[in-house]
């Protein structure tokens, strides 16, 4: 399916991220945000704000994020296409609420602009320090997707590649941006609207009474009906059997939680080869192999050509979507390559998946960063280097510390007796 | 106040004792209310002859949210909303201590609304100090629950849809003890109500009704600090125990200020110890 | 919730809405078969979230009449509920309040039955509770609510009229039903005739009361009846009247006719 003409503002702008993301979304046929303004993404509710009502769509201001998301999954059950806007402190509170849409497999799309944590921490500075708590957050085992887009012309691709996601498996999908690529400032194209594709909900439209809310299809992903369109719609967060009921005898409630959750898990893992979207270059010779994402992936492209000016021979794996992770991907290269080095502007999350997937093969050497910056292409030609030197298989994850880290921490903290 | 010399005769600020003189400069804009406020409460604090070490100011996150980074007290900078949960912590955790919630509106009745409904109904002993600038202005004027109708801001681009939330009626209705409501101009008397709510026990709401030269004003084309100073002295009315009800605030329409609500009701903790001796005395 | 769900079914009948027309987002569960017999969406959402869930609803579907049922008396998702009455979206609260009995104290027969009783709510305060309680139609009130009533399981009839009423009502209505909850309820069954014999010779119907004066307090009589009910434009309205104002053309009303 195509986009709608009316929600495309087709034209080359000058945009920041966040504000290309409220266009995204309105591409993909978003009728409706519920938000509530928190630093770095708040720019993106203001431009969904002011181009929605031209195009039918509405944008709320909730009280705060547990209501933001609780309408969110409340407008998705109505039958639209829907969104909400966050970052840090606004994104733990709506945990509880992601694990209750993943339950009910409603699509909803949230735009996390990682910042500066814990707590309040540092609002107006990056960090990519959420990306465990976006695929672990709510309590529960779910599986839900998370893209990680690089630019501003990124955060509107993939704003329309969330939603189509969300819409083709039915769950939440992130988009973990940081707060430099949705404040960074670029050109935008968006295109003609005939262009852009788009996935329609998954509507049922057999005879009414033999509608199953959560009879999966063939790729385990149930369909979707309306409220209010006479279904007698019963849906709840408790565990609950195809017709959407509650269990509530002890023998086939241990039995529907274990098919009620693998189905959760499983819709996204065996699809998985169909999810996850990787860019990969220069990893046929390589000896090594930068896995990076968002904007530590942009800061890398810098590194990697200096390595490649020096005649390290190195490559580079961009992680779009970071969850589901490309397990066989990073299995497969752990055999080729001497080792991975992982930039990450946090102290090691999605470099636990790397070192899982190496299976010991080669070694994984992480770039911390505390966040309130990006690396320095330096720091990770200096771990490239020092990758492509080191020939012994080290066990277990290998830091690399950052120019700056060494100079704050030269020793870094020890435990005194 | 006079100014103050040290005994080198270096001249310092009046209020050095009770304000973070390393903070200093602050971060709010030329024209903001807020320092006003601050100002109100510091003398405030001096007037009402309280223990300085058994006051604690808590703030929430935004604008005012900074205050408590501000005051020489024992200071809580505490996470968007919370504050009032918070305070009720501290104030359950040693019952001795004052409390004082020094936040924004967006902060105390918009993400904070429940918290601030519960601890007026129990009935906790603090005094809530909202100021309530009309919109959220540190992530850069996004609408807030008090935001006029038709009034403008970045998320109501097209002019805010929501009925504003009456502050003192909620908090009236919800169980406090003492409500009123000031604008930046009415210093003295904010500052009398400050002092008088701080050796009050129970909830206290004191709304203070603050200029934001920054966003509201300059979205709403209403001029700077001054203006809307102006603004406040040609249009609030001062109507001491007015009913809480007719307290709306539109779009650059009458003020009704004054002191609305005094009443005594039990504290939680007073109510808690005479449960606690009941239980007691039938066991 | 069997005399609230019951009141329920013919305050739909009654108002001539078609069931399928209306979503039920609630914290209480309700049976599969009673869902099934009343022909309306059911959304069991997490606890508090019911009215929040609700707007998404509304908003996502504005030919929808949405009636959230919240039984946690506002603790929880008592924000929401200010906000939506603030907003005055058009949602139904049905607010099953159960903990009436322990907030009267101790002074009646079916709360000193209860008190032996160790249900969960009570092993939180086992010893009754101090707090006071909110007087939810004042609350209502004083954030914005077009339409309040508080009933009693005793007053069924008057209930279902109440319900009828305001599912044809636009804008934030909130509607009180005191109740003991499922678990009072099953430890007391034998005294349900003492219950409904104790709404009885304790409530008072006044009508149009001022909603000040509504609290409920130990030892006096519980007031019911219908305390407000005028006319506030829902944020559906005031949405498509402001934009409408400041976007002229470009602007299509949310929801149609039926906004």
């Amino acid at each position: 399916m195509k986009a709608n003409p009316r929600n495309v503002n087709t034209g080359i702008y000058y945009i920041d991220g966040d504000v290309a993301s409220g266009q995204g979304a309105l591409a993909a046929g978003c009728r409706f945000i519920g938000g509530y303004p928190i630093t770095p993404s708040t720019e993106a509710a203001e431009a969904f704000a002011k181009i929605a009502p031209k195009a039918g769509a509405v944008f709320i201001q909730m009280e705060d994020e547990l209501a933001s998301i609780a309408s969110v999954i409340g407008a998705s059950c109505a039958g639209v296409k829907t969104m909400t806007i966050t970052s840090g402190p606004g994104y733990s509170l709506m945990m509880e609420t992601i694990g209750f849409g993943a339950m009910l497999e409603t699509p909803f799309v949230i735009l996390n602009i990682q910042r500066g944590g814990p707590s309040t921490g540092a609002p107006t500075k990056t960090g990519q320090a959420d990306m465990m708590q976006s695929r672990w957050g709510s309590h529960g085992d779910y599986e839900i997707i998370a893209i990680a887009p690089e630019s501003p012309q990124e955060l509107f691709d993939y704003t329309i590649k969330a939603f189509n996601l969300a819409e083709k498996y039915r769950c939440p999908v992130m988009i973990m941006a940081d707060e430099c690529v949705g404040h960074m400032t670029e050109k935008v194209v968006i295109p003609k609207a005939d262009e852009i594709e788009i996935e329609p909900r998954r509507f049922y439209n057999g005879p009414r009474d033999k509608y199953l809310p959560f009879k999966p299809d063939k790729d385990l992903v149930p369909k979707m009906v309306k409220a209010g369109d006479g279904y007698k719609l019963y849906i709840t967060g408790h565990t609950h059997d195809e017709k959407g009921y509650p269990i509530l005898t002890q023998n086939s409630k241990v039995k529907t939680q274990k098919s009620t959750t693998r189905r959760l898990v499983d819709k996204i893992k065996l699809n998985a080869d169909k999810i996850i979207e990787l860019k990969e270059e220069n990893t046929d010779d390589a000896d090594v192999v930068v896995v990076s994402y968002g904007i530590s992936s942009r800061v890398a492209v810098r590194g990697i050509e200096k390595a490649r000016e020096k005649g390290i021979k190195v490559g580079s794996l961009r992680l779009v979507t970071v969850w589901p992770f490309p397990d066989k991907k990073i299995t497969e290269l752990a055999k080729k390559v001497k080792a991975f080095v992982v930039p990450e502007i946090n102290y090691g999350q999605v470099v636990f998946d790397v070192e899982r997937c190496s299976h010991g093969e080669a070694n994984v050497i992480l770039i911390p960063h505390g966040g309130a910056g990006v690396h320095h292409p330096d720091d990770i030609l200096s771990a490239i280097e020092y990758a492509s030197k080191e020939n012994k298989k080290i066990e277990g994850i290998i830091e690399h510390k950052t120019k700056l880290e060494k100079l704050i921490f030269e020793e870094g903290y020890k435990l005194k007796e | 106040m006079a100014t103050l010399k040290t005994k080198s005769n270096e001249l310092i600020h009046p209020m050095e004792h009770l304000l973070r003189m390393d903070r200093i400069p602050h971060i709010w804009c030329p024209g903001c209310g807020i320092g006003t406020a601050v100002t109100a409460f510091a003398s405030a604090l001096e007037k009402s002859k309280i223990d300085l070490d058994k006051v604690c100011i808590v703030s929430g996150i935004g604008c005012t949210g900074r205050v408590a980074g501000y005051v020489k007290l024992d200071s809580f900078h505490t996470t968007h909303g919370r504050a009032i949960a918070f305070a009720t912590g501290i104030t359950l955790g040693n019952p001795d201590l004052k409390v004082v919630v020094f936040s924004g509106d967006g902060d105390l009745i918009s993400i904070g609304g429940n918290h601030f409904i519960h601890a007026a109904r129990r009935n906790i002993n603090m005094l809530v100090i909202c100021v309530n600038n009309f919109i959220y202005a540190m992530t850069g004027g996004q609408v807030a629950p008090t935001t006029p109708l038709s009034a403008y801001a970045t998320t109501s681009p097209f002019g805010c849809v929501e009925p504003p939330f009456n502050i003192p009626y909620i908090a009236d209705s919800s169980g406090a003890v003492y409500v009123a409501r000031w604008t930046a101009l009415h210093i003295r008397r904010l500052t009398n109500s400050m002092a008088e709510a701080l050796n009050k026990p129970g909830f206290s709401v004191i709304e203070v009704i603050s200029p934001c030269a920054m966003y509201y004003s300059r979205i709403n084309k209403l001029g700077d600090g001054l203006d809307m100073m102006k603004f406040y002295h040609d249009n609030s009315e001062i109507k001491h125990g007015e009913d809480t009800k007719n307290l709306d605030i539109g779009f650059q329409t009458k003020i009704t200020v004054g002191k609305f609500v005094d009443r005594e009701r039990p504290t939680y903790t007073e109510s808690y110890k005479k449960w606690l001796s009941e239980i007691k005395r039938k066991k | 919730m069997n005399p609230i769900i019951t009141a329920f079914a013919k305050g739909i009948k009654k108002s001539g809405v078609k069931p399928s027309r209306i979503s039920v987002p609630s914290d209480i569960p309700f049976e599969p078969e009673v869902v099934k017999h009343l022909g309306v969406d059911f959304f069991h959402t997490i606890r508090g979230r019911a009215i929040a869930f609700g707007t998404g609803l509304k908003l996502g579907n504005p030919d929808l009449i949405v009636v959230p049922f919240i039984g946690d008396m506002m603790t929880i998702g008592g924000n929401h509920f200010v906000h939506g009455g603030r907003r005055n979206m058009d949602l139904l609260i049905i607010c099953v309040n159960n903990f009436v009995y322990r907030e009267i104290g101790g002074k009646s027969a079916p709360i000193q039955k209860c008190e032996k009783e160790q249900t969960t709510t009570q092993k939180f305060s086992p010893y009754s509770t101090f707090e006071k309680p909110f007087n939810a139609t004042h609350l209502a009130n004083s954030c914005g609510a077009v339409y309040t009533a508080r009933w009693t399981a005793l007053h069924t009839d008057e209930l279902a009229n109440s319900i009828a009423e305001a599912l044809n009502k636009r804008g934030f209505s909130v509607i009180e039903v005191l109740l003991p909850g499922p678990n009072y309820y099953t430890s007391i069954k034998e005294t349900d005739s003492n219950l409904l014999n104790f709404y009885y010779k304790n409530s008072v119907i006044k009508n149009g009361e001022a909603p000040r004066f509504v609290t409920i307090t130990p030892k006096e009589k519980i007031i019911v009846g219908k305390f407000i009910d005028k006319e506030r434009p829902t944020f559906i309205e005031q949405y498509n009247a402001q934009l409408s104002k400041t976007l002229g053309d470009k602007f299509t009303p949310h929801g149609g006719k039926n906004g």
